[in-house]
């Protein structure tokens, strides 16, 4: 894997050593009112977008943690958080 | 053959002897050749093949551009012969041949080129369907490169390393090599990458002035010096650069010298900023038979001679448009080769000096003049030469022409790095325009020729790529540039693609065997773009990828399609951009697997290690693949089972429970204390993931166990369904510091009285109970009651260093009853009689808990709510059209239908999970999940099993438990 993933914890790192856990959503949604579809589509549905995303990550070959980097799906390397606009 | 022996450039040791077996009889090459020069020195012209029409195929590139001169080495197939040193006792066999490569029986297939147009295979035999299987096997037979035996073995070793450097140089040429001294100056660490097995590059095998009377090789060899003394370059040669991606990660294949420890090995690169300096290769000519033996590229004829002391012919015609052509005819000559005539593809342009001295030696020079017509049926005897306009034709006697339309950047690893190639119409070539960041090319890639322009744009390059790393070389970097300024730029290059032919038999693909005729037959069909033309001719998908027809293709298309600004790219490279052993991909395959602290004691006692997930456990303790002996010993007395591959966690903090609460589908608030809760977490589908069971050891403080399986996935789960509440909660991942005992039958509490150091009768210590004593007065244990196998037992949990102690004791304890080892079979076969499931058995992706009949394993009313699961759970509760897990017994119990076996009418009702012959109940019985319709009592199952041959099983759907379902047992 090209991708290198910069843990708060460990730092720079191989990308081998990370899982991807999915583009950040935010929290659980509460429970009630949810729809079969409203509940799949928080689960299963993803933007896809191409260019910037915020994404999880967890440190399998390492410490352990879940944390989240910012990446150019386009050219699949991590960048600095974008301003906000 | 006799060798030039005295050549400076020599890269041969004519004094060692190294023998080969050939066509039945054993040749002599010497130190320092390849398996092709070895060849090529005792006569050998024909090496192979070609794929489609069996054309003779030999010596063209000497770099592994194309599959002529691959050949079955010690039962490797397609082995590159001009890339591997030869080795005593080599047994070399041609390939694609019926016969030998000189007399091939499918000679023939040449003459039938006429039915082979272009896309023939997608175009012909396709109709009516049934013809392709048979038109698929005669052509598979026909075609092709090497075979394989399907048990063929590997030998050799193969290895990996993960090196990280500052600056990767790709390319150990000239360029290369100065980038890696200019970026190593600044005190970084470099990594250089050579094809060839030394440094040089196209300095290496040309007596030509450097300047000062140095030789170009002398320079080669004092650029290789000063690399090899300069402590921060690490140099690897033999190694061919294979894929650039992004964030450059660079792979490479190394093959391993005499003194290395491996054969091949994987290298990948990580470094800050990248050279690439792979320079050149030859553009080949297109004209009739342009791939008949004894027609090659100026840089094959000149290295043969030069490198491997062989004269590449007798009497030879140039054929050329490059000055490298020129310098070559006139060295070679120098070296005693006959040369009648050199054809020049340019009118003008080239350098005087050459001309004259040609002129000296009395070799004829034709300007605007080039080969349209190789003779000769099995190597070349005489050419066809041409002006370029086709008015005048001269017929001339050789055995060796040298053929080549000019230059060729090798532009691979800059196309895999996504970097934006144009076309440069004074070069002819395509040259790159846009880098990908930190990365950086050099040298003859830019177009250059001169070598002192070759140098100086390495140093550039160097320092570019210093400056990457941070060095502060604007100075030098300022200077540098004006230095390249003032020397010559990129000289004219010639842009002649086609010989005056029609182009029947002119190959641009030698691979595919794809001809001019071919290309043409696309592009009148409306494949105008130069990746449709070479996915429908095949052209460049063979093992030289682009060596061959990267260039020639898409300047043909741009120049058929009347594109005059050459908007073509080369298409697309891959990954590995050289053929590498798959071996070598697999590297040390290392089995690595864990063992459990009663590895030995299970091993010992006879057990059958197997491998299981990471584990190594005990499958049998008995060559009875069916377990009887294991099973009954369970059932009527008692037996021990390692269950240490449990996954076992503490969780402890202020907001364990929270999280336990969170994965959890039950109510993990209602754990009483000295009990055991059964529990299972579901995925947020609602589909059944693990099973385990949890107690508390303390406020806040629990101790839970997992399935094998997902032992290593669970704190990740744990932390992922946690990660934005900031809870305050500990998990530690003890699946490996405790060993599991599950000691299990109606004797089970007469052997643990006898070790433990407490009560342990039923009153106190029942069914679903948790305690924690000593055995022996030491060894601290946890000790759990459950009945997984359907029988009294307990699970005894101890730290791992004290495991093969308890074992030894529990075993000596439990003598007097006749105590055995159970192993994974048999455990699978008591459970399964008992009912109980086991993930992944049970189970599969899309099943949830409802699904197994585990429904009571959730709590509804759970507070705290967002429950992993729980939103789907009450979703698909009562969905239709699910499948049920129902029980079954078989109609006749002489035959158990395998695992996986399905359940039929019309259509797939569902599988079977798990069936066995059960011997306490006499009766064939088994698991299956089925539609839901179907897992009502009494109905009956038709069973398809694999080889059947029409003949279905019937089973029918039975309530489970099947053993003992008022369950008693467990709490004798
Ligand atoms: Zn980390």
């Amino acid at each position: 894997m090209a991708l290198t993933i910069t843990c708060p914890i460990c730092d720079k790192r191989n990308g081998y050593e990370f899982r991807y856990g999915g583009v950040d959503k935010g929290p659980r949604p509460d429970e009630e009112g949810l729809t079969p579809t409203s509940w799949c589509d928080h689960v299963h549905m993803n933007k896809c977008v191409a260019g910037i995303q915020k994404e999880w990550w967890f440190h399998r070959d390492g410490c352990g943690a879940w944390f989240t980097i910012y990446r150019d799906t386009t050219t699949n390397l991590e960048v600095d958080k974008p301003e906000a606009n | 053959m006799n060798r030039l022996s005295q050549l400076p450039t020599l890269r041969i040791n004519p004094a060692q002897k190294i023998s080969l077996n050939y066509k039945r009889k054993t040749y002599q090459g010497i130190g320092g050749d390849t398996i092709a020069t070895a060849l090529y020195a005792n006569g050998i012209r024909i090496f192979s093949r070609s794929l489609k029409y069996h054309r003779p195929r030999g010596l063209y590139s000497l770099d592994g551009e194309c599959s002529n001169t691959r050949m079955e080495i010690n039962g490797i197939p397609n082995v590159c012969t001009e890339n591997t040193l030869l080795k005593n006792g080599m047994t070399i066999k041609a390939q694609n041949v019926i016969g030998t490569a000189e007399n091939d029986l499918m000679g023939f297939m040449d003459r039938l080129d006429w039915a082979m147009p272009a896309g023939f295979y997608y175009r012909t035999m396709h109709k009516p369907a049934p013809i392709w299987p048979i038109a698929l096997k005669q052509v598979r037979k026909a075609a092709g490169l090497g075979k394989i035996s399907p048990d063929f073995q590997m030998n050799g070793k193969y290895e990996e390393i993960y090196p990280k450097a500052d600056v990767c140089v790709i390319g150990g040429g000239p360029a290369g090599m100065s980038a890696a001294l200019t970026a190593a100056k600044q005190g970084l660490r470099v990594i250089l990458l050579e094809s060839r097995p030394w440094l040089g590059g196209f300095f290496d095998y040309r007596a030509a002035e450097y300047s000062n009377g140095i030789h170009l090789f002398e320079r080669a060899r004092e650029l290789a010096k000063t690399v090899s003394e300069t402590p921060n370059i690490r140099g690897f040669i033999h190694t061919a650069m294979v894929g650039a991606y992004n964030n450059n990660l660079i792979t490479a294949f190394q093959v391993g010298g005499e003194s290395d420890h491996f054969d091949e090995r994987y290298i990948e690169i990580r470094a800050d900023s990248v050279v690439v300096a792979t320079g050149c290769i030859e553009r080949p000519l297109l004209f009739e038979n342009n791939e008949r033996p004894g027609v090659m590229q100026i840089s094959c004829a000149h290295r043969l001679a030069r490198t491997y002391g062989l004269l590449p012919g007798e009497k030879a015609v140039f054929s050329i448009g490059h000055d490298l052509g020129l310098e070559a005819a006139l060295d070679l000559s120098n070296l005693g080769l006959k040369i009648s005539y050199v054809a020049d593809i340019r009118e003008d342009g080239q350098d005087p000096g050459l001309v004259a001295d040609l002129a000296k030696k009395k070799i004829r020079f034709l300007r605007g003049w080039v080969a349209i017509l190789a003779h000769g049926d099995k190597s070349v005897k005489k050419v066809t030469l041409s002006t370029i306009q086709g008015t005048h034709h001269r017929d001339v006697d050789c055995d060796l022409l040298v053929a080549s339309a000019g230059m060729t950047p090798l532009t691979g690893p800059l196309t895999l790095a996504q970097a934006q190639l144009a076309y440069d119409n004074h070069t002819g070539c395509f040259l790159p325009k846009k880098l990908p960041v930190k990365m950086h090319a050099a040298g003859r890639l830019m177009g250059l020729n001169d070598p002192l322009s070759i140098e100086a744009s390495g140093n550039l390059a160097g320092l570019m790529a210093a400056a990457d790393c941070g060095a502060t070389v604007e100075a030098d970097l300022k200077q540098t540039r004006e230095r390249l300024n003032d020397l010559p730029g990129p000289v004219r290059g010639c842009k002649l693609v086609q010989a005056p032919v029609k182009g029947r038999k002119s190959f641009i693909c030698f691979d595919e065997d794809t001809t001019i005729k071919n290309v043409e037959q696309a592009l009148e069909m409306g494949f105008d773009a130069t990746e449709l033309v070479k996915r429908f001719t095949a052209a460049g998908t063979g093992p030289g990828q682009w060596g061959i027809p990267g260039h020639n293709l898409p300047l043909f298309v741009a120049q058929y399609l009347e594109d005059s600004t050459v908007s073509a790219r080369p298409t697309t490279v891959r990954s590995p951009l050289v053929p590498a052993f798959i071996a070598t991909y697999a590297g040390r395959n290392h089995d690595m697997c864990k063992r459990t602290p009663a590895h030995d004691s299970q091993k010992s006692s006879g057990g059958i290690m197997r491998r299981s997930g990471v584990w190594k456990r005990a499958r049998y303790f008995s060559r009875d693949s069916g377990c009887r002996e294991e099973i009954e010993n369970v059932r009527n007395n008692v037996g021990m089972f390692d269950a240490s591959t449990l996954g076992k966690f503490r969780i402890w903090g202020p907001d364990a429970l929270k999280a336990l609460q969170r994965v959890y589908a039950g109510n993990m608030s209602k754990i009483s204390d000295g009990k055991v809760k059964y529990a299972a977490m579901c995925n947020d589908d609602g589909c059944i993931i693990d099973d385990g069971v949890v107690v508390k050891r303390g406020e806040n403080d629990y101790y839970f166990t997992t399935s094998t399986g997902r032992a290593g996935n669970t704190v990740e789960w744990f932390r992922y369904h946690t990660r934005y509440d900031g809870w305050d909660f500990h998990m530690i991942n003890l699946t490996d510091a405790f060993g599991v005992i599950n000691l299990a039958g109606p004797n089970a509490r007469k052997v643990l009285e006898k070790v433990a150091d407490t009560d342990v009768s039923n009153e106190a210590f029942p069914f679903i109970g948790y305690r924690e004593f000593t055995i022996n007065n030491e060894i601290p244990v946890r000790a759990l009651r459950l009945g997984f196998v359907g029988e009294l037992s307990y699970e005894l949990h101890v730290p791992s260093s004290y495991m093969q102690s308890l074992w030894g004791l529990v075993a000596e304890a439990g003598k007097q009853f006749d105590i055995q080892n159970f192993g994974l079979e048999a455990q699978n076969v008591l459970r399964m009689e008992k009912g109980h499931v086991i993930i992944g058995s049970e189970s599969e992706q899309r099943t949830t808990l409802h699904d197994v009949g585990l429904r009571f394993l959730w709590d509804r009313n759970k507070t705290q709510a967002k429950t992993v699961g729980a939103v789907a759970l009450k979703q698909t509760e009562k969905q239709e059209g699910r499948l049920t897990l129902a029980g079954f017994k078989m109609e006749n119990p002489s035959h158990t239908p395998k695992d996986g076996s399905i359940i039929v009418d019309s259509s797939i009702r569902g599988y079977v999970c798990i069936a066995r012959f059960s011997f306490v109940l006499k009766e064939s019985i088994g698991l299956a999940l089925v539609d839901s319709p179907l897992a009502k009592e009494g109905t009956r199952l038709q069973i398809y099993e694999d080889e059947c041959k029409g003949q279905h099983l019937y089973g029918t759907v039975v309530p489970t438990p099947f053993y003992d379902p008022e369950g008693k047992r467990l709490r004798m």
